[in-house]
């Protein structure tokens, strides 16, 4: 086994956040961080680290499964201690399908990693983020690491080289993508966020929801029913435990229940209000400040407060 | 069109309680079928329906595990297929070698249909990983799947995208809640799922060995949510202006 820290992701902001906790992990083994490109053999983008590149006309470069088996093939051949992937949807099976391959234990989502140079340790969330568990693997071992869960590393430190790693079929074939129109919100940023769940009735109604985040300097969101179910929203504003963790410093739920899942995207807010027409919604454990009444009634009346205090 | 669909007896999130010293009480906990396994039991019904077959389901864990069969077969799969494991929580990539070679034992199947993750601890590792052990192609978080002949095409629910794959059968997908809504059985329905037949195998049966994790747990504490819990009553004016004033005393407004 080598002590190399492999650090991969096909999103380039995460791939730079994966690369600092490669990075810590390298310094604890006193090991080498290794950023890992995989390009098809065509022109690949200037970038600094190691390329993988495949041989043979890829149809999809950037699919999990033509990734997986070039990663896998490089690791078959330098042994790296620990292969670190983006904790993005396909950088799950990413990660799953490369432990496969090289019978090697895979932690998900994990932040906080550590290592005392036989074992991989991380912590991740569960049970809907009731329950924090660390989980541990030996090494050499896999790993997704949750997103945003480090800060983007600065200045990328590894050298370039290049591995040829041969052909690869793929089974699957990419026939089509369709990019989302690009996010209009960066809720991960925001300061203020004021998010709608279901007690809003119709679409129409979002507006007095819009209208007092942006009195409030803020930013709209949503729960998982108002963006996956209904399509009200596009799914960048979906703040829950299949969509965004945010970290605002007001976070406020309007006519949102409280399921665990959508708080469990809210846990690290600074302060959450909550406004709701039931006296008992779960919400209101989760919050520091509940208003118990219609948000027909109170959203208007919040408004009207905040701007004659403007006056 | 045959079908296997691997469904888990979750503990319910919703209901764990936390002991004296901040550990959850994971041994007793109730449990309940994973939340996103319905979608997939409905997709295999829906994938089903077409041309006729049959839906399977393969479950693993222990006698607990049973729940979640019984409700998989009383919205309409034909049999049950438990690998009986002493722990509710085992490795996902043991999960996965079961899975496979009980699929592989009692199939060949033309679509395996697994959710995007479990509700109680969302690894999501166990789909990518069955269809490593199958060697079967793989099409992840699908939002529809579409039949044709000895293919299929697939929308693919990502973070910023929306991806249409091309996949040759038999493979294997994970799908996400918005691809259906889930049926609600019967009556008469739950009452016959007790008389559909469920084969047992043990793990040894299928040349597996669940000794030897390769992720362990080291230690599991309640994450403490120390919220201040405030309740505002009265009129909407009340509650507006009384909020207004407890968020700018926060800071978190301008006061």
């Amino acid at each position: 086994m080598s002590q190399e820290v492999w650090a991969f992701s096909e999103s380039d902001s995460v791939a730079n956040e994966t690369l600092t906790a490669a990075n810590e992990i390298a310094n604890a083994i006193s090991g080498k961080a290794v950023m890992l490109l995989v390009q098809a053999d065509s022109p690949g983008k200037a970038s600094v680290g190691k390329k993988l590149v495949v041989k043979g006309s890829a149809q999809s470069p950037d699919s999990p499964e033509f990734v997986s088996e070039a990663i896998s093939r490089a690791a078959k051949q330098a042994n790296p201690a620990v292969i670190l992937v983006g904790g993005t949807k396909n950088g799950r099976e990413v990660a799953a399908r490369i432990s496969v391959r090289l019978m090697r234990g895979c932690l998900s989502d994990v932040s906080k990693l550590s290592s005392d140079g036989k074992t991989l340790a991380g912590e991740r969330g569960e049970y809907a983020g009731k329950v924090l568990t660390r989980v541990v693997a030996d090494l050499p071992c896999v790993a997704t690491v949750k997103a945003g869960s480090y800060p983007p590393a600065s200045g990328k430190g590894t050298e370039t080289s290049e591995v040829q790693v041969g052909d690869v079929q793929a089974k699957t074939k990419t026939l089509s993508v369709n990019r989302k129109p690009a996010a209009t919100v960066d809720l991960k940023a925001a300061k203020i966020i004021v998010s709608a769940g279901r007690g809003v009735k119709k679409k129409e109604d979002l507006a007095i929801i819009e209208s007092l985040a942006r009195t409030l300097g803020g930013t709209l969101g949503c729960s998982r029913p108002l963006s996956s179910d209904l399509g009200w929203l596009p799914e960048d504003y979906h703040i829950g435990l299949t969509g965004l963790n945010v970290k605002p410093d007001l976070y406020i739920a309007v006519g949102i229940s409280g399921q665990l899942q959508h708080v469990a995207g809210i846990k690290d807010s600074k302060v959450v209000a909550a406004i709701n027409i039931d006296k008992e919604a779960p919400i209101f454990q989760a919050a520091d400040y509940g208003v118990v009444g219609d948000l027909y009634q109170v959203v208007p009346a919040l408004e009207k407060a905040l701007t004659s205090k403007r006056k | 069109m045959k079908v296997a669909i691997c469904v888990k007896q979750a503990i319910d999130e919703t209901e764990l309680k936390v002991g004296p010293n901040g550990t959850p009480l994971i041994a007793g906990a109730a449990t309940k079928v994973s939340t996103f396994d319905k979608n997939a039991v409905e997709e295999a019904l829906r994938l089903k329906s077409s041309g006729g077959g049959e839906a399977v389901i393969f479950t693993v864990g222990p006698a607990d595990a049973r729940k979640a069969m019984k409700e998989a077969l009383a919205m309409g799969a034909e049999r049950g297929v438990h690998i009986i494991a002493d722990s509710e929580r085992l490795d996902p990539m043991l999960v996965a070698q079961l899975l496979a070679k009980a699929i592989q034992k009692s199939g060949p199947y033309d679509v395996v249909l697994c959710s995007e993750g479990s509700s109680d601890t969302y690894c999501g590792q166990v789909p990518p990983m069955l269809a490593e052990c199958l060697g079967q192609p793989y099409a992840g978080y699908a939002r529809k799947i579409e039949l044709a002949g000895a293919s299929s095409k697939v929308e693919r629910a990502l973070e910023d995208r929306v991806e249409v794959v091309e996949c040759p059968l038999p493979f294997v997908a994970s799908v996400v809640s918005e691809i259906n809504e889930p049926r609600y059985p019967t009556l008469i329905q739950i009452m016959q799922a007790s008389k559909k037949p469920v084969e047992e195998l043990s793990p040894q049966a299928l040349g597996v060995s669940t000794e030897k994790s390769l992720v362990r747990v080291e230690t599991m504490n309640a994450q403490s949510m120390n919220r201040k819990r405030v309740l505002i009553e009265g009129t909407p004016e009340e509650g507006a202006s009384k909020l207004i004033e407890a968020l700018a005393k926060e800071g978190v407004i301008p006061g």
